[in-house]
């Protein structure tokens, strides 16, 4: 007889590079299942090789080579409205050790090409910045995939916003000249951290409050206030009108889960064995999760791809099981 | 130098097999499932889906050392009429349909937070 659960998703806030939603009715394995495969398990592009034909920059090969691997890489799938769940690169490449081209190949890499000359850009700089050093940044990369990119503000009003350059790689200097061919590869952050999608995924745990009406009855406006107070993290309020405890209405956003409002209410007590005034508990099946994207994907998109990825993995054991053993 | 390579955990080695099973030889209706090249994201969730299976009298899991890429997972049915490999096939096919459903509440929720919030993110 099957024991599936079906869990409930709420969704706080979506933005190009953060999602946030409510987890519910399932436990903590599989909150915990989507959190790792968030940070560790979804595919991305990443630079994973670099050629270098000239290189007179103050940084050595490596070093610049180890900052190209960390620059986000973005791919957009064809057409804007795509709504595939988990969107992410793994349609459009090969992972390059399961290609069967020789070295490497547009299915399974992706060529970026970099040639800044000091000396050549600095003859087209306006005058008050002549002769001061020119950083080279990521925006200097240009990929042979038009589907693929540095990773760079989502939008446009927000790049004007910012003015932003892109992302440092070195300063050139006079008579500087740094020329190379980088090359992308899709991986998994279980390999190098440059593959991971997410700057955070975290969940917390939602907060059962409870409020002991009868009990809290006994209580001088002033020892209300000190529990309010007791709360680091703020998850009650008084209410001014009826004079009531009450949770506060972000209380989830909030709740740490410390013992402060344990040992505060604890003095107040009559005798140790009265009832508590106010508990705080974690619920055991409801989540708040947090992503935050590095810019390598869509917050939205690296949560459905965790998902995809874990579907495509409990069919893959799903049939080992049946067909392996024996 | 003698680092092993980072995608050892996760490729499987040359003629591993990604799962192998040891029926116990003290205990009955009790078997070992070897994990190649998995962790504690599928260790504990099918350890946690197993134990909600009326049929499973034990099940728990272990991820040896850090460096060893695999997880043991121990099961004792209730039975000698329901296999430990049994209980496994029904605590994965679960998990699969609970990952199944989770994509699309996942999806709906999004689209419909999308339309309660219309920040023009739709057209993007
Ligand atoms: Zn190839």
């Amino acid at each position: 007889m099957p024991q599936q659960r079906f869990p409930k998703v709420e969704v706080l806030s979506v933005a190009p590079h953060f999602i946030s939603f409510i987890l519910s009715e399932t436990d903590t394995s599989m909150a915990n299942a989507i959190r790792r495969i968030m940070i560790a398990e979804v595919p991305t592009l990443a630079i994973d090789l670099v050629e270098y034909h000239e290189n007179s920059s103050v940084l050595n090969d490596e070093y610049i080579a180890h900052r190209l691997g960390l620059i986000p890489i973005r791919f957009t799938p064809e057409g804007s409205m795509r709504r595939v769940p988990g969107g992410d690169c793994h349609q459009a490449f090969l992972p390059h050790r399961e290609c069967v081209c020789y070295d490497r190949c547009p299915r399974c890499s992706v060529e970026f090409e970099l040639d800044v000359n000091f000396d050549r850009v600095n003859q087209t700089r306006p005058e008050q910045e002549r002769d001061l050093p020119l950083t080279v940044t990521s925006t200097d990369l240009k990929s042979n995939n038009p589907l693929v990119a540095p990773a760079h503000f989502l939008n446009e009003e927000e790049q004007d916003e910012s003015h932003d350059e892109g992302i440092s790689i070195v300063k050139l200097g006079p008579g500087q000249h740094l020329k190379l061919k980088a090359f992308a590869r899709m991986g998994i952050s279980k390999e190098h951290a440059k593959w991971c999608p997410v700057a955070v995924a975290t969940y917390r745990f939602w907060p059962i409050i409870t409020i002991n009406a009868e009990a809290c009855g006994m209580l001088t406006m002033e020892q209300k206030q000190e529990l309010v107070d007791a709360c680091p993290d703020r998850i009650l309020e008084l209410d001014e009108a009826t004079g009531n405890l009450v949770p506060a209405e972000n209380a989830y956003e909030m709740a740490t889960f410390t013992e402060d409002l344990k040992t505060t209410q604890e003095a107040m007590k009559k005798r140790p064995e009265d009832e508590d005034f106010v508990s705080v508990v974690q619920s055991t099946d409801r989540f708040v999760f947090s992503v935050e994207s590095t810019g390598a994907m869509d917050a939205e998109d690296i949560l459905l791809s965790s998902l995809r990825v874990l579907k495509d993995r409990l069919n893959y054991l799903a049939s080992e099981v049946e067909n392996g053993l024996k | 130098m003698n680092t092993p390579e980072r995608s050892a955990a996760f490729i499987l080695d040359d003629d591993q097999e990604k799962i192998e099973y040891a029926a116990d030889t003290k205990v009955s209706n009790a078997g070992t499932f070897t994990f190649n090249k998995e962790d504690h994201t599928v260790g504990n969730l099918l350890r946690m889906q197993l134990l909600r299976d009326p049929t499973v009298k034990f099940a728990g899991y272990k991820h040896p050392h850090p460096l060893v890429h695999k997880i043991l997972l121990k099961i004792q049915t209730t039975s000698s009429q329901r296999l430990p490999t049994e209980a496994l096939s029904a605590a994965i096919e679960d998990l699969s349909n609970e990952t199944d459903h989770l994509i699309t509440q996942v999806t709906e929720a999004i689209d419909k937070w999308k339309k309660e919030n219309d920040t023009g993110m739709l057209g993007m």
